[in-house]
């Protein structure tokens, strides 16, 4: 396609204009495509096929959202918390005999609605925010971006004001190369760049009430996003997945304007995003292309991601890790075992309500002492290992009043999220030793019921007011409790056995990061069993069945998870009776406690 | 008729403006929206709409519209609206002699305006059409009631204009604004030359479109359309007033302004009195109570769940409801909208004349249909089971539908299949599904004239053991059922169960709260936990069983309510897991009073069976290892199962046939005969005649199952297999292997109380040989070792809780005292 005529990076919306109008000379008809792609897409899809390319754009978090451009090329990382419906805008109009497109922008640049023809074309919103209990690791550190931006710019920070200008300018000369009367535009531009200068100055405290509505879990730092979605079948994106999109940032300053001058007549119609959202606080993104991401792209160019193909490597990192688990949990074997199969669970298919693959782990003999020793240890360390952790308190008070289950709320028509509304793959610690006896009122009892669902279904209802809708989740939870826990009914359940207490281990980010990339490969490795092995492995459920009559089939099931999980956490795809063996000793030695 | 607007010509609307080069499309939307002002009262277009609307040409009252009648019948249409730009000019000074098109598009005007004409004065329901050619059509007919009642609208179905002109519905559906303006003035027209001094608009509102939107695929072309779709209110505005016609006043001289009439949103406030005497300047002020007003309201509507794709949030769309419509439904009803879709462009702020490149969407409602009312209307709710269910609760069964269940219903093994698709994930219990299969389709019930009636609903009640997954079963079928209500028997008080009289806090008047079996009414009342269940509480189940009422006589209310419920409970064995050593009734441990008002009573028994084991290891392999989907048989769907089943339920009522009969009366004699076995003396009750009614119902729904309208020989076969199936579990009596019917009612078999009758007469018999009157006393277990030697006329092994019930009836007879473990002669 030859070198681009245009910065993706800085100036997206000139590629875009000019890949319009090169599609327009080919034959291009916007009046009957239907806002269809143009080649964009390919466009930047082609200019962002390796991932080096890709980690040149600058993700918008809190911190950046300070100096990235108004629009310019970003990324945003997040879960699609929630749907705003179909938007319609003017996608192509003609400007004296030409076309020309509105598609990735907010404000139509020509802003008289005198143009005589007109396309109305259609764009999916996507409220987007930081995946909730994202941990510290998996955010790229965007400084040396920073630098390399600024740089790019040929501006530092110190300058501000003169950066924006130049922007400004920048702006102007493209739409005067687009034909347009600038100056109207040119202010809007001012305002905006003003209003993210002033952005950038004030801290984030002031207590919006929008500020409320986010879920607790979320840190008070974290950044909203509206993605604008174009040409995306609807399957494609669902709720709570955690996508990557790259796309123009906008920041639309009509909302702001709104927000100046309440407009009583806009009261029952506007969607009230305008309201809520009000931009400086959520950064519009036109998003270009979306990826789903894996724990893998979290992990910032590891090279093991390669390397981790021998079974050798497999075990060698699994001995380190189970070494380090055992450690962590007071050198209790049989405990930090039975944690590496849970950690590397998964739901991977769902016939109606029995979600397999999962695998919940309660740990009892746990109290408030040993909690605070261990506990403690075991939640950082998996904060360090996983990139989506949170933890629940279960005490009278937390499930009487938090809200757990996301709720539709039809004042502002969005769904404010509740703490379990989280993305597939998050880890929960729900700690019930801190539990007293105690009255639970109909939230208390309501939230009770969220947790068992989710346990026992791997399903959350959310809360649409007229009805419930279950919405399918993939959670791995891990329970601490006194006794066998009768509010969590967790699959496997085992008396936690400390011998001694460890210091805490130091481990160096090398390890650290070679141990995620070891649980997020197995975590995604696919899996199979034998023909001959499947006879042994039937044969041994009906010995065991007929040896104890308790055995239902949700324990045979469990049993069948930890085989999975055993093989994969060795590496190996296919089930060996070696694996099966040790599952089957496991599963002895976990009864043997319980008795 | 309008053969110019073939459907290849029609499809160069507003969106291909490539073709007709010389109709001044301008935009998309301010297009048609010139052409809306022809509709009066519905085009109130908002303020805030930036389209550019033109309601000064709705000053065409309905006297206009009569005046201009004589003229060509376009005249309405053009003549009073100015054309916005010189552009069309040309197109618009061909008045008189050529015919006027619909703007950007090639419909005329007057075809349109004569099969619209045609379409109201003679159209005729197909039903009626053979027998009296000569009675009026039905909507000249509806025409002349809404002038006897003074209505303001006509309610057209949209399948009667396509059955009468598909040309003219398509018209109507792609170019709404136009077409109904037209259509509102030939109703006047029509209701002027009916009579005169009718004073009131008629509009003409089109429900029932042959297709119906979903919200979610609503797009940009269907902008300017005439849709329809369904969804649930979630937020209705207030009613907004609207002005429409002001009045203004002079200061000065206190003249009052002629009404003067919206004009695209605005009032154009008169800058100089109108008097001629005095003309002052700037001195008019709005008279507020002289205006006219009229009501809008502004509702928003979602997606019905099962619209809803999995992994997505439910979609919304606003609706814009005018006069009559205004506070048609409030939030909760589920509605079917046809409407209009229109979209505004959202202007920046109300100072500025710039837009934004975003357009708000909404539906400018023409009529609303509630589903829940048309559903109401269409059937009664006391006597026809409505039983629509909980998961597709309105989704109306299309023909399409309709032929897939009949063929469904034709399949030999449907079944099995029906078996199959109950429950899927619930392993083997395949005569437990079927008894639950033949409790949702229910038998008929029937009410003689004498007044006497039988239920037609069957009530299962399953023991087993823990874990065999009954409370699933319980939960799926509550989730299948209609008005399912889900109780645990511990949770559960009696009044809770069947209904409470409370206090009312505010006004102090005594009001009766419904339970929940009469909650249940035409659905399944689905109680977990049996057995754990108050004795009080299962008492009140005694009378809903089988009269399927509810009698309350508390505080001054004495009231029998209806509670045709069907009960599905699930016990757990008395001990927690079945004593095979013990009788079903001592296991169940429930009143045998009770039981018997079961139909059938499955005991799920985990009997350690290595073939079910087998499957069942495979199953779960088979679930973790393959494709989880593949490892699912054939089956259907649950949406699929629930609407088969209430179409059965509505539709299909089952009669015995002569051989059915037949077979049924040959059944039960032998199965009552069965009690005489092995040329046994004893007798032994056998069947009852609850049984017998039992066995109609089941057959009955049998039958249902295949949409049969008779119960053949075989569904009676099968209905005898699912009993002696239930039976055979349940009251087996355990000594002698023979279905028992005097276990389940007296809770004590005929062999087992000739044993027990020998039992006590040998404990006499030892204690009249071994202890004196008054002497020492004697333990339990040493009677036992006598017992034993003694043999003799006990066959059978004699445990120490036999013994101490036979000393319990000595010592009722005061035959001897018991303490403890010890006895003694009296």
């Amino acid at each position: 396609m030859g070198g681009p005529a245009y910065d993706c990076l800085t100036n997206p919306s000139g590629a875009v204009r000019f890949s319009f109008a090169n599609a327009l000379s080919s034959g291009y008809d916007p009046a009957s495509s239907h806002g269809k792609d143009w080649g964009v897409v390919d466009l930047f899809r082609h200019y962002f096929s390796d991932e080096s390319a890709i980690s040149q754009v600058p993700i918008l978090d809190s911190s950046s959202i300070k100096w990235v451009q108004p629009n310019t090329l970003v990324r945003f990382r997040g879960m699609i918390q929630d749907m705003l419906g179909n938007e319609f805008y003017a996608g192509a109009y003609k400007d004296d005999a030409t076309w020309r497109t509105n598609k990735y922008s907010d404000v139509s640049q020509f802003p008289t609605g005198s143009s005589s023809d007109m396309q109305v074309w259609e764009r999916r919103l996507l409220y987007c925010v930081p995946v909730p209990g994202q941990n510290q690791w998996t955010e790229c550190s965007s400084a040396e971006l920073k630098n390399r931006f600024l740089e790019l710019t040929g501006q530092n920070r110190e300058k501000r004001v003169r950066v924006d200008e130049e922007m400004t300018d920048s702006m102007d000369s493209n739409t005067l190369e687009a034909g347009l009367n600038g100056s109207p535009f040119k202010k809007l531009k001012a305002e905006e760049a003003t209003s993210s200068a002033s952005e950038s100055q004030v801290p984030r405290t002031d207590g919006a009430p929008q500020r409320s509505v986010l879920p607790p879990a979320t840190s008070a730092e974290s950044l909203p996003c509206l993605v604008k979605v174009y040409d995306s079948p609807e399957s494609d994106l669902k709720l709570n997945e955690v996508v990557e999109f790259l796309g123009v940032l906008t920041f639309d300053p009509n909302t702001m304007m709104d927000m100046d001058s309440p407009d009583d007549n806009t009261d029952a119609f506007s969607e009230a995003e305008s309201v809520q959202m009000p931009s400086g606080k959520v950064p519009r993104l036109h998003c270009l292309i979306h990826r789903k991401l894996e724990t893998q792209h979290f992990l910032h160019g590891s090279p093991l991601l390669t390397e981790l193909k021998s079974p050798q490597m497999f075990r060698e990192i699994r001995d380190s890790l189970m070494k380090y688990l055992t450690g962590l949990l007071g050198n209790d074997h049989i405990a930090a075992e039975l944690l590496l199969l849970h950690l590397l669970s998964k739901v991977h298919g769902r016939v109606d309500n029995v979600a397999v693959g999962k695998l919940s782990l309660n740990l009892t003999h746990l109290n408030k002492e040993s909690m605070s020793i261990f506990g403690t240890q075991l939640r950082n360390a998996l904060k360090s290992l996983l990139p989506f952790t949170q933890s629940i308190p279960l005490t009278i008070e937390y499930l009487n009043t938090a809200s757990l289950g996301p709720k539709k709320d039809y004042g502002t028509n969005r769904l404010v999220p509740g703490v379990l509304q989280v993305a597939d793959g998050t880890h929960l610690i729900l700690d019930e030793t801190e539990l007293q006896p105690g009255t639970l009122n109909s939230v208390g009892v309501e939230n009770a019921n969220l947790l068992k669902n989710l346990l026992e279904c791997q399903k959350v209802e959310y809360d649409f007011q007229y009805y419930k809708m279950e919405m399918a989740t993939d959670a791995q939870m891990l329970i601490f409790s006194e006794g066998k826990s009768n509010i969590m009914p967790a699959d496997m359940v085992v008396p936690f056995q400390p011998s001694q207490v460890n210091p805490m281990q130091v481990i160096t980010p090398e390890t650290a990061q070679a141990w995620r990339c070891y649980l997020a490969t197995c975590k995604s490795l696919s899996h199979s069993i034998g023909q001959e092995l499947q006879q042994v492995l039937e044969n041994d459920l009906v010995a065991a069945r007929q040896t104890d009559r308790s055995l239902g089939s949700q324990d045979l099931s469990r049993l069948l998870t930890m085989a999975r999980m055993m093989s994969v956490s060795y590496g190996e795809a296919t089930l060996s009776l070696e694996h099966w063996q040790m599952v089957l000793e496991l599963e002895r030695l976990r009864k043997e406690r319980l008795n | 008729m309008a053969s110019d607007s073939s459907p290849g010509n029609t499809n160069d609307g507003p969106s291909s403006p490539g073709e007709n080069a010389s109709s001044p499309i301008g935009n998309t939307y301010s297009s048609p929206s010139s052409l809306r002002s022809r509709r009066r009262a519905r085009s109130s277009t908002p303020s805030q709409f930036a389209t550019p609307s033109r309601l000064g040409a709705s000053n065409s009252t309905p006297s206009a519209a009569r005046s201009n009648r004589g003229n060509v019948p376009a005249t309405p249409s053009h003549t009073d609206e100015a054309p916005p730009s010189s552009d069309d000019g040309g197109e618009d000074g061909a008045d008189d002699t050529t015919p006027t098109f619909v703007w950007g598009t090639n419909i005329s005007v007057q075809d349109v305006k004569s099969a619209i004409e045609m379409f109201v004065k003679h159209f005729r329901e197909a039903k009626e059409s053979s027998d009296d050619l000569f009675r009026e059509g039905k909507y000249m007919a509806s025409i002349r009631k809404v002038i006897e009642i003074e209505g303001e609208w006509i309610d057209v179905d949209a399948y009667d204009v396509f059955d009468y002109d598909p040309d003219l519905y398509n018209k109507m559906v792609r170019y709404p604004l136009e077409v109904l303006a037209i259509f509102d003035i030939v109703l006047m027209d029509i209701v002027s030359s009916i009579n005169r001094l009718f004073e009131k608009h008629v509009q003409v509102r089109i429900f029932n479109l042959r297709t119906s939107t979903s919200m979610r695929n609503l797009n940009p072309s269907d902008i300017e359309k005439m849709i329809s779709l369904k969804g649930m209110i979630i937020r209705s505005s207030s009613i907004i007033p609207e002005i429409r016609e002001a009045v203004f006043r002079c200061l000065v001289c206190g003249y009052f302004s002629d009404p003067i009439i919206v004009d695209r949103g605005k009032i154009s406030e008169p800058p100089t009195c109108l008097k001629q005497e005095c003309l002052a300047k700037n001195s008019m002020t709005l008279v507020h109570n002289r205006c006219r007003f009229a009501d809008k309201q502004i509702v928003r509507l979602q997606e019905t769940p099962d619209e809803i794709p999995e992994g997505g949030t439910p979609h919304t769309v606003s609706l814009l409801l005018h006069d009559k419509l205004v506070d048609n439904g409030k939030p909760g009803d589920r509605i079917e909208v046809t409407g209009i879709y229109r979209a505004m462009t959202v202007r920046i702020g109300p100072a500025h004349r710039t837009v934004k490149s975003v357009f708000k969407t909404y539906i400018d409602c023409l009529h609303i249909k509630k589903a829940s009312k048309t559903r109401m209307a269409a059937e009664d709710p006391m006597d026809v089971d409505n039983s629509l269910r909980r998961v597709d609760e309105d989704v109306e069964l299309d023909e399409e539908k309709l032929k897939k269940f009949e063929e469904l219903s034709k399949q030999p093994d449907i079944y099995e299949k029906l078996a199959r698709s109950l429950a899927p994930n619930i392993w083997e219990l395949d005569d437990v599904k079927k008894g639950l299969l033949c409790q949702l389709f229910g038998g008929n019930a029937l009410n003689l004239a004498s007044g006497a009636n039988f239920r037609g609903d069957i009530n299962i009640l399953l023991v087993g053991d823990p874990g065999t997954s009954k409370s699933q079963l319980l939960q799926y079928i509550h989730k299948l059922s209609p008005r399912g209500i889900y109780t645990s028997g511990r949770g559960s008080s009696a009044v809770g169960l069947t209904a409470y009289v409370a206090k009312d806090p505010e006004t102090g008047e005594t009001v009766l709260e419904s339970g929940a079996l009469v909650l249940s009414d035409r659905g399944i009342c689905c109680i977990d936990e049996f057995d754990k269940m108050s004795d009080s509480a299962r008492s009140m189940l005694h009378e809903v069983m089988e009269q399927q009422t509810v009698s309350i006589a508390k505080a001054g209310i004495i009231a029998s309510l209806n509670a045709r419920t069907s009960v599905l409970a699930c016990a757990n064995p008395s001990g927690s897991r079945y004593n095979p050593r013990l009788s079903v009734i001592e296991n169940i441990h429930l009143p045998p009073t009770l039981l018997s008002r079961f139909d059938l009573i499955y005991l799920i028994l985990d009997k350690p069976d290595e073939q079910t084991d087998r499957r069942l290891a495979k199953h779960i392999v088979a679930l973790h290892f393959e494709n989880a989907e593949s490892a699912q048989e054939e089956a259907l769907d649950i949406t699929t199962l629930t609407s088969y089943v209430s179409y059965a339920r509505k539709n299909i009522h089952p009669k015995l046939s002569d051989e059915a009969a037949e077979e049924l009366t040959r059944g039960y004699v032998e199965l009552r005969k069965a009690g005489k076995f092995a040329g046994s003396s004893k007798k032994v009750i056998t069947a009852t005649p609850r049984q017998i009614e039992s066995l109609i119902r089941l057959s009955e729904a049998l039958a249902r199952m295949r949409f049969s309208e008779w119960v053949e020989k075989h569904d009676v076969e099968e209905a005898f297999r699912l009993l002696r199936v239930a039976m055979q579990q349940s009251a087996t009596d355990h000594a002698t292997g023979t279905i028992d019917m005097d276990l389940i009612n007296t809770g004590v078999s005929a062999s087992e109380r000739m044993r027990r009758d020998i039992l006590v007469s040998s404990i006499r018999d030892i204690t009249l040989e071994k202890m004196q009157i008054g002497g020492s006393a004697m333990r339990l277990s040493e009677l036992l070792e006598e017992l034993k030697k003694h043999g003799g006329n006990i066959n059978t092994e004699i445990h120490l809780h036999d013994v101490r019930k036979a000393v319990g009836t000595l010592a009722s007879e005061g035959f001897l005292v018991s303490e403890g473990d010890r006895i003694k002669r009296i």
